[in-house]
This record gives structure tokens, C-alpha cells and sequence, in this order.
């Protein structure tokens, strides 16, 4: 278990910065750091299983239907990577603790940088794509955070942005590509797809696997023509540049082709593609590097360089490029961490970042110059340390692959040191100025100490490579390429070879490009460069301008013309599909029609013209469709759906109440709004789709179904599985209890959705409005009569009693808690209606907020309850009772589910006529403490 | 027995058909709002209540015993039309009849529907509930 807990445990940790802040900021990164180290501490005892060529392998079951299951599996190329992720993340959050300012929020930074770390361990440790796939998304979502960090920062959000948009757009290809890689196989496992090599490169789906692959990780891992996030992602703090710019998200990219390096590479299509990619990339990112005055962008370039090296090697797909690609990612991750890290120093105490307005710091920052020179000599590749190693070895590559691969190679190399010397000479050497914008020093020990380990670390590894790091670079070497490895050496002295006599013609040649610096610089300055970030805005800007064009083409807000597009689209595709197709005529004997049946559709004929035609005079049209609405739940009795007819009629009067008090608000005419145009096109396009949808009704109906209908199994399980006679009534507690618990849901949340938009009207311009209906309406003095309250009166228990009654026989006989709710609902509004609201309102204490709540948690209960019993969700039980003087008796779970509909049909109703109701009174309608206007028993004694 | 049941369901059946006719002749025929509410209200209740009268007859005496559901039907009949006919009655006051058009209800307050608030000018200020 002890990878899931690795993958798990920052995700932990990511839940506590925001609660330890409070405890101080040593005690938010103590907490923050602690769960990093335990996640290191479990990595490095699994460690030496696997640099002894073991694969640990942790196994949890998720989604199977999908394929989808959370595996883990650790070899040496996942301990490399966790162990860099951890071990850096760690150093990361302690530089972090001390360069963070005052005003930081360093909870919110640690919670980022701690989801970020779960993510990234998370995608090294994946054995399974589509979770790979996941934690790859949470990634740069997590980036994106954590570059958007200082939000205050116009470049921080835009990098952020731009960022998400690259790396996110490469996902999405990624996703692409591991579902055809997937499809290829036939398996979602990382373990399964590493063993199938020959299937994958013979599919004809391997090109355009691989390139959307690619396209992930190059977009990832900033590789050209992708490069141009990652500077702008420098608006970053520190640390989180060290982190993932450096040490580790740009790496995901690399790790995924590295990962899949045994089955993608050793093609043309992969060395072409990937080789030369990374070629480019690196002596694009080293000269373009040279001339960036920022220190940060000077870093961020040269860390695109160097990641288009390690690309460069894995792109040409021979083992010994592979190692070499390996030791680098290494060697990479240690001094450029580190060089951003005291970039991070200089600018803290200086102020500044602008090499030009830099010089002589090594006079007053002794310690940031070592660590700085150290780190910054070895990415130029000098001998002593572990850049120099790792480049000999890739020059020697390059060298054997190609002439011109060797020569560009060499010329990149020749920037590197070019732009290394610079950082040093320019940042620290030359006079002390006394133009600094800060004062700068040395920092506290806090803040060098994780540079210092890492600059220790390339000391080292520079001069005992094998020793330090040779089993690591065996290990992940050996999972990289999944076969004997092939010979070779981590050491200083390799003899006299081509690589020699490449690396010091680098070396001096950069030295003389930066002593020619001035006029190379005024000769770069003069040369026109597409400005990446200029280009980037354009495309964002015409997507987002094409976007909104077609969104306001298709939805300009008027509904007529969405349903006309929706229902023009849905003919037309279904013409299509008929005119392609064959068609014979149902077999089905038609039924008579009765003179009851010609009576009902004439109704609902002549009603429907009737809207149509009055559709500007809104009481009237409303007057008709609900004759609609009567017409069609008689047709539901005609048809025996007793249940149906119920629901239909309680629904038809609370939404006709409803919508006749909302009509007050309203204009009593609607505008006329088409023109003759545009109803002839409304009219044929709804004529069509009204025929389109009865001619499919009725060819449904005039044959057998393609396939069973569940109806069956409904009718034989109602009794023996849900325990009720009433179908209908089983279908909605029971078998398809969780739509309903969905609906009631739902129900509430338009309920709260209505009271939400009227609380808006009671401010602001609508407020004025809505007073402004009320003013100079002659109202009637007898409002709330006396016949109508004392009908309601009598009604009401009636009524409660027939709702009750509804509800309890609901699971056998037609009813049901629906029902039941609309019932109670309709007595109550009728209170409403005939005394007013406000008398209404002070008899009842329960807030219709938390009738709505307590309906949604007493269906959720009964759902739950099923767990206690070891069932699924919503299982219904159900047993009969007897007590001894009445009948036997069934009680069934889902009565207590019935009850929470009940409770949330009637919230939902109440809460509507309450939001109502509030309009209402800021219209101006008074307010009534009495049941009735005129009392009659009351006018007698004035009388008197 | 049967004959004479038969007799009197018929009975009803034909008065019931007799008043619903008039009333709907009423409805299209009466000249203004206010006697037309006559039509419908009365007569229309009688010959729904023929109806009635005659299908309980007809179970009691054919079917499968005493009936109960006419009168709960009679009962809802009766709650719901003279509100109805109360409440269309109020809405044409309010909106055409001027208190010169009507007769005095020799009592203190007048007829119902006609003592109007116009909103803005009086409306007393009471404490929201």
C-alpha cells in the first residue's frame, strides 16, 4: 500500500497549511514539510528493491467498466522521478518558509505547492494511463495556481493564463493519444502497453498516437514551438520557478517520453520528430537565453535549452542516448534548482533581477556567489562538476548520430557556457555598483541552506558519479529501456574523444561570444524577432472572437431563436438519417378512436391554435394552456394512468396559481416583437417539428421495439423487489430511486434559484420598477373575502386529509409522495390566496428553506440507512406489521424516501409563492394582519 | 321497482339536460356580464345536480349499492361555484360599476369590492410580518 500512501500524502498535506498557518509560518511549513518527508522517507525504503531492478507494484480496483483502476507501480525511473519531486519539494518548501514576504498568504502557498507535488508524484507513479492521465490535468491546474500566485500581478495572472492554456491544450491532445494507445493495446495498463511494442508500431494508429502524445509532452515540457510559457511563467515566486520550472513539471513531458520511450521510439517518425525538436529547442533556448537581461528569464531560456537536449537524446532512440538523457535529468534538476533558487536570493535582497543593473555582488553576497558559480559553472559544463559529465556524454552521442546534429549541438553548448559565464560575470563580477535598488547580502542560512545541499550535490555527483548516483542512473535506465543496458561510463576521463575537442571549442568560443557581448547584443536588439506572447494574445483573441461570434450567432438570448435553431437542427438531422435509411410501415392494428378520444384532441387542438393566436394577451393565453393541461391529464385517466393524471392535475393547478400571481408583475400585453418574416419561419420550422415528432410517435408506436422494454421486468419485480402494487410508485422510490432523489434535488434548487432571482429584483433599478406597477392601481377594499375564507377554512383539513391519504397509499395504490405534496401544497396556497400572505405566513413557523432541506436529507437518510444493511444506495426494505386490533400492515423504507419528496415538493412550492409574495409587497401590496378584510361579526359591533 | 326507478332517473336525466341547455342559452344569449353570471351559476348547478341525482339513483337501485361519490361531488359543487360566481361578480364591480350605479347597502361600509384603495395615497404603514 505504501505507493498509494506515497501519491496520497501530499494530497494530505495539502488539506493542513491553511489550518497551520494560524500556528505561525515555522509551524504551516514544518507541517507542510513533514508530510514531504514522510512521503520521501516511504519512497527511499522502497528504494533499494528497486535499484536492485525490482518493480513494486500497488493495486486498487477504481472504475473497471472503464479500464480505469488506481495502480501504482514503482521502478527506477518513478523512484528518480518521486525521489526528485519529494526531495526537491522538500528543499522547495524550506526555501519557500523564508522567501515568502510578510504579506504572502504562505497557507494558500503551501496548500498549491503541496497539491501540485501529490499531483506530479501521482503521475510518475501511475501504472495505469487514465490515471496518469488525471493527475497530468491536476498538474496544470495546480501550475497554474501556484504561476497566478501573486494575484495582484498582471504578468503572474496572464502567465498563469497562458500557461494553463498550453500545457492544458496539450493535455487534451494527450488524453487523444493515450486513448488510441490504449485502443492499440487493448489495455489502459502502463505495464501492458511497455510489453507491446510491435503491436503499437505496426498499427496504423501509431502516427497519430504518437503525435498527439507529443504534442502533451512538448507543450509540457516547453520544447519548441511551445517554448514561449514557460518565460512568462517566471512572473512566479521563486520557489515555485525552482519547483516546477525547473526541477519537475517541465520534466513530466520528458518522463512521459521517457516512460513510453520503449514502444514510441526507435522509429523514423520519432527520431525525426523528437530529435530535431529537441535540437532546435536547445540552441534556440541557449541563444535566446544569452540575451535575456532578467535573471529568472536567462534561467527560464537556458531551461528550455537544456530540456530540448534531454528531448534531443531521447529522440534518438539508441540506449546509450537514453542513459546519457537520464544522468541529465539528473544533473539538470540539481543546479538549475539551485541557480534558481539564488536567482531568488539576488533578487530578494537586491531588488532586482536586471543583470544590467547588476555587477559585484560577490563582494557582498560571498556565499549566493559560491553556490551561484558552482551551479552555473556545471550547467555550462565544466570538468569537477556533473554538467560537464553529462554533456561530454551527450556531445559524444550527437557526434555518433549526425555531422550536423553534432556541430548544432556543440553550437548550443557554446551558448550554454556563453550564458552560464554571463549569469556569473555579470550578477557577480566586475565593481561593486552603489546603484543596487535594495542593499544587498547574504541571506539567512534558511534561505541558502537548500541551494547549498543542492550545489553540494553537484560537487559530488561531478566527481564521484558512479559512486553517488550509478545505481540510480543503472535503475532508471534499465525501466527506461527495458533491456539489457549498454555499456557505459559515469566518469571524468573518457580519453581523448571527439566530445574533448566539442566541449572545449565550446567552452571557448562562448567565452569569446560573451567577451564580444556588447556587439552581439546590439546586432540581436536590431534584428526583428516574432514576439511570442504578442502572437499567443492574437490566437487567444480571434479563438475567443470566432467563439463568442458563433455563440451570439446561434444564442442571441432570444429563446425563439434557440428553439428554432434546436428544433430546425433536430428535423433536419432526422430527415437526413430517414431519407438514408429504409422504412416500412408499422405493423400494429390501429385502435378506434371514441367519441371521448376525438373530443379530447379537438380540445387540445383548438387550445393550441387558441395560444397561438392570443399569445400577446398573457391571462388569456395562460386561461388556455391550462385547458391544455386538463385535457391532457383526462387523457391520462382515458389511458388508465391513474397516477399519472394525479400528478399532472396537482401540477397544472400549482403552476397555473403560480404563474397568474406572477402575470401581476407583468405587462398585460406581450410587444410585438416578429415580423411577418419571422413568424412564417417560426411557423414552419415548429409545424415541421410538431409533425416530425407525432410521425415518430406514431411509427414508434405502430411496431414492436427494436429490443425488450424494461417495462416487463417493472411489472414482475414491483411486488417481490419494492414491495408495492403501484408500478409507478416503485419505479420512483425504488428502482429508479436515485432520479428521484436527483429530482427532488433538483425541485429545491429551482425553488432557491427563484427566491434568488427575486431577492435580486428587491434592489436597484428592478426595485424602482416593481414600485412604480404598484403606484395609481385602484385596489379593491375586499381583497380577501369573506366566502373564500371560510370555503379554504373548511377545506383545508379535508384537503390535508386527502394529501395524507394520497401519500399512504401511495406504494399500492395510485399516489404517492409527489402527489401527496402537490395536494398539501394547493391547500395551503389556498390559505394564501384568500387571507394574504402576511396572515398566512404568522401561522406557520417552519421555514420553507428548511422544509426543502429537511426533504433532500430525510430521502438522503433512507438512502444511506440501505448501507447499514450492506445494500447499495436507496435499497428499499420493506416487512408487514401487525398491531393487533387494525389489518396487517406494510411498512416499506421507502415511505421515509416518499416522505422526503413530500417535504421537498411542498418547500419548493411554498418557497416560490413566498418569493412571489415578496415582489408583491415591494409592488406596494399591503399588508394584512386580519383573516379578512370585512368582518362581518366585527362591523355589527362599529355599528352599534 | 325497477320501472319506477328507471322512470325517475329518466326524469332527472331530462331536467337535468333541460337546465343544462337553458344555461348555456343563457350564457350566449344574456346581455351584459352581470345578469349572464345568472346562467351559468344557477342553472347549470341544478343540471349538473340532475345528474347526479339520477347516477346515485341508478347504483343504489342497478349497481353495486349506495353511491357516495355524487355527493362529494355536490359537496365540491357547491363549495366552489357561488364563490366563483362571488368572485366574478367583485372583479366587474370593481372595474366598471361606479358607487352611483349602486344601490345603498344601508350599512357603514358599502358594497364590497368598491371601497378602493388607490396605493400611494393612504396606504397605512404596517409593520412587515
Amino acid at each position: 500500500m505504501s505507493l498509494v500512501l506515497i501519491a496520497a500524502l501530499p494530497f494530505i498535506g495539502a488539506l493542513f497549511p491553511g489550518l497551520m498557518i494560524r500556528a505561525g509560518r515555522n509551524a504551516c511549513a514544518m507541517m507542510t514539510g513533514s508530510f514531504t518527508l514522510l512521503a520521501l522517507i516511504l519512497l527511499l525504503i522502497e528504494a533499494p528493491a528497486v535499484l536492485q531492478g525490482e518493480v513494486i507494484r500497488n493495486q486498487i480496483s477504481w472504475i473497471p467498466s472503464l479500464g480505469l483502476h488506481a495502480n501504482f507501480f514503482l521502478d527506477g525511473l518513478g523512484l528518480l522521478f518521486a525521489g526528485m519531486i519529494l526531495g526537491i519539494g522538500l528543499l522547495v518548501i524550506l526555501y519557500a518558509r523564508f522567501y515568502l514576504y510578510k504579506t504572502d498568504p504562505m497557507g494558500q502557498f503551501y496548500t498549491y505547492l503541496m497539491l501540485f507535488q501529490g499531483a506530479m508524484v501521482g503521475i510518475v507513479l501511475s501504472d495505469n494511463i487514465l490515471l496518469l492521465l488525471i493527475f497530468w490535468e491536476l498538474t496544470s491546474l495546480s501550475s497554474f495556481l501556484l504561476i497566478g500566485y501573486w494575484k495582484h500581478l498582471p504578468e503572474g495572472r496572464q502567465g498563469a493564463r497562458m500557461a494553463l492554456a498550453v500545457t492544458g491544450g496539450g493535455g487534451l491532445a494527450l488524453i487523444g493519444g493515450m486513448l488510441l494507445l490504449g485502443g492499440i493495446v487493448g489495455s489502459y495498463d502502463m505495464t501492458v502497453i511497455l510489453q507491446s511494442r510491435d503491436v503499437i508500431q505496426a498499427s496504423p494508429w501509431y502516427l497519430p498516437a504518437l503525435l498527439l502524445i507529443l504534442l502533451g509532452c512538448f507543450t509540457k515540457s516547453a520544447q519548441f514551438p511551445f517554448h514561449f510559457w514557460l518565460p512568462h511563467a517566471m512572473a512566479a515566486p521563486t520557489p515555485v520557478s525552482a519547483y516546477l520550472h525547473s526541477a519537475t513539471m517541465v520534466k513530466a513531458g520528458l518522463f512521459l517520453m521517457a516512460r513510453l520511450w520503449p514502444v514510441l521510439a526507435g522509429t523514423d517518425a520519432w527520431f525525426y520528430i523528437v530529435g530535431i525538436t529537441g535540437l532546435i529547442t536547445m540552441v534556440l533556448g541557449a541563444v535566446i537565453a544569452l540575451f535575456k537581461d532578467d535573471l529568472k528569464a536567462l534561467l527560464a531560456f537556458s531551461t528550455v535549452s537544456h530540456l530540448g537536449l534531454i528531448t534531443m537524446l531521447l529522440g534518438f532512440g539508441t540506449a546509450e542516448a537514453a542513459v546519457v538523457a537520464v544522468f541529465h535529468i539528473i544533473n539538470h534538476a540539481t543546479f538549475k534548482a539551485a541557480l534558481f533558487m539564488t536567482a531568488g536570493i539576488v533578487d530578494h535582497e537586491a531588488h532586482t533581477r536586471d543583470i544590467k543593473r547588476l555587477g559585484g555582488l560577490r563582494h557582498l553576497m560571498p556565499i549566493t556567489f559560491t553556490i551561484a558559480t558552482i551551479a552555473a559553472l556545471s550547467m555550462a559544463g565544466i570538468p569537477l562538476l556533473n554538467g560537464f559529465l553529462s554533456k561530454e556524454m551527450m556531445l559524444e552521442e550527437a557526434a555518433h548520430t549526425d555531422i550536423w546534429v553534432g556541430i548544432f549541438a556543440t553550437l548550443g553548448a557554446l551558448f550554454s557556457v556563453a550564458y552560464s559565464f554571463r549569469f556569473i560575470a555579470h550578477t557577480f563580477l566586475g565593481p561593486k555598483r552603489d546603484d543596487y535598488p535594495g542593499h544587498p547580502h547574504d541571506p539567512g542560512f534558511g534561505l541558502w541552506a537548500a541551494p547549498a545541499f543542492l550545489a553540494v550535490l553537484v560537487v559530488i555527483i561531478g566527481i564521484l558519479p558512479q559512486t553517488v548516483v550509478g545505481a540510480l542512473v543503472a535503475a532508471t535506465s534499465g525501466a527506461v529501456i527495458q533491456a539489457e543496458l549498454p555499456y557505459y561510463s559515469l566518469q571524468l576521463w573518457h580519453g581523448v574523444t571527439p566530445a574533448l575537442f566539442m566541449s572545449i571549442i565550446a567552452v571557448v568560443g562562448g567565452v569569446l561570444v560573451l567577451m564580444s557581448f556588447r556587439r552581439m547584443e546590439g546586432v540581436w536588439n536590431a534584428l526583428p524577432r516574432p514576439e511570442a506572447k504578442t502572437i499567443f494574445d492574437w490566437i487567444v483573441e480571434g479563438i475567443a472572437g470566432a467563439s463568442r461570434r458563433l455563440t451570439d450567432a446561434l444564442h442571441d438570448g432570444a429563446i425563439s431563436r434557440y428553439l428554432m435553431i434546436f428544433a430546425a437542427t433536430a428535423v433536419i438531422t432526422g430527415v437526413v438519417s430517414f431519407m438514408g435509411g429504409t422504412h416500412a410501415a408499422g405493423t400494429h392494428q390501429l385502435l378506434p378512436a371514441g367519441p371521448m378520444a376525438i373530443i379530447g384532441l379537438l380540445l387540445l387542438t383548438v387550445a393550441s391554435l387558441g395560444v397561438v393566436l392570443f399569445h400577446r394577451n398573457r391571462l388569456l393565453s395562460l386561461v388556455i394552456i391550462s385547458v391544455n393541461g386538463l385535457v391532457i391529464s383526462l387523457g391520462f385517466v382515458y389511458l388508465s394512468a391513474p397516477d399519472l393524471a394525479l400528478t399532472q392535475l396537482t401540477v397544472e393547478v400549482v403552476t397555473i396559481i403560480l404563474l397568474l400571481l406572477a402575470l401581476n408583475f407583468l405587462p398585460k400585453e406581450t410587444p410585438r416583437e416578429s415580423t411577418m418574416g419571422r413568424k412564417w419561419r417560426d411557423g414552419i420550422v415548429s409545424v415541421a417539428a410538431g409533425i416530425a415528432v407525432g410521425g415518430l410517435a406514431y411509427a414508434l408506436m405502430a411496431r414492436d421495439l427494436a429490443f425488450q422494454s424494461i417495462s416487463q421486468f417493472h411489472l414482475d419485480q414491483s411486488y417481490p423487489g419494492g414491495g408495492g402494487t403501484n408500478v409507478v410508485n416503485v419505479i420512483l422510490v425504488d428502482f429508479r430511486g436515485y432520479d428521484t432523489f436527483g429530482e427532488i434535488i433538483v425541485l429545491g434548487i429551482a425553488a432557491l434559484a427563484i427566491y434568488a432571482l427575486t431577492q435580486t429584483l428587491l434592489h436597484g433599478r428592478a426595485s424602482r420598477r416593481l414600485m412604480e406597477i404598484g403606484k395609481g392601481i385602484k385596489r379593491d377594499g375586499d381583497r380577501h373575502p369573506l366566502m373564500l375564507v371560510v370555503a379554504t377554512r373548511v377545506m383545508m383539513p379535508i384537503a390535508v386529509m386527502v394529501g395524507v391519504y394520497i401519500f399512504l397509499r401511495g406504494h399500492n395504490e395510485p399516489g404517492g409522495g409527489f402527489v401527496a405534496g402537490l395536494v398539501v401544497s394547493i391547500a395551503l396556497l389556498m390559505q394564501y390566496m384568500a387571507s394574504g400572505f402576511a396572515w398566512a405566513q404568522a401561522r406557520q413557523r417552519a421555514d420553507y428553506h428548511a422544509i426543502i432541506a429537511s426533504g433532500v436529507l430525510i430521502a438522503a437518510a433512507t438512502g444511506v440507512g440501505a448501507w447499514f444493511a450492506d445494500r447499495p444506495f436507496l435499497t428499499s426494505a420493506f416487512g408487514y406489521f401487525q398491531i393487533p386490533p387494525m389489518d396487517k400492515f406494510e411498512l416499506a423504507t421507502a415511505m421515509a424516501f416518499d416522505l422526503g419528496v413530500f417535504l421537498a415538493v411542498v418547500g419548493s412550492v411554498m418557497l416560490a409563492l413566498a418569493s412571489l409574495s415578496r415582489l408583491a409587497r415591494r409592488a406596494g401590496e399591503t399588508v394584512n394582519d386580519t383573516p379578512m378584510d370585512i368582518d362581518p361579526s366585527k362591523t355589527t359591533e362599529e355599528a352599534r | 321497482m325497477t320501472l319506477i326507478a328507471e322512470i325517475i332517473i329518466s326524469a332527472m336525466l331530462v331536467i337535468s339536460g333541460v337546465f343544462g341547455l337553458v344555461g348555456s342559452f343563457g350564457l350566449v344569449k344574456l346581455p351584459d356580464p352581470m345578469t349572464r353570471l345568472h346562467a351559468p351559476t344557477k342553472a347549470t348547478t341544478l343540471g349538473v345536480g340532475g345528474v347526479l341525482i339520477a347516477s346515485m339513483i341508478y347504483f343504489t337501485a342497478f349497481g353495486g349499492g349506495f353511491s357516495f361519490h355524487e355527493l362529494m361531488i355536490t359537496i365540491f359543487l357547491f363549495i366552489t361555484a357561488p364563490i366563483v360566481a362571488h368572485f366574478l361578480a367583485k372583479a366587474w364591480l370593481h372595474r366598471n360599476a361606479t358607487p352611483a350605479d349602486l344601490p345603498p347597502t344601508g350599512r357603514p361600509k358599502g358594497w364590497a369590492g368598491q371601497e378602493s384603495v388607490v396605493e400611494g395615497d393612504k396606504s397605512p404603514q404596517r409593520p412587515q410580518a
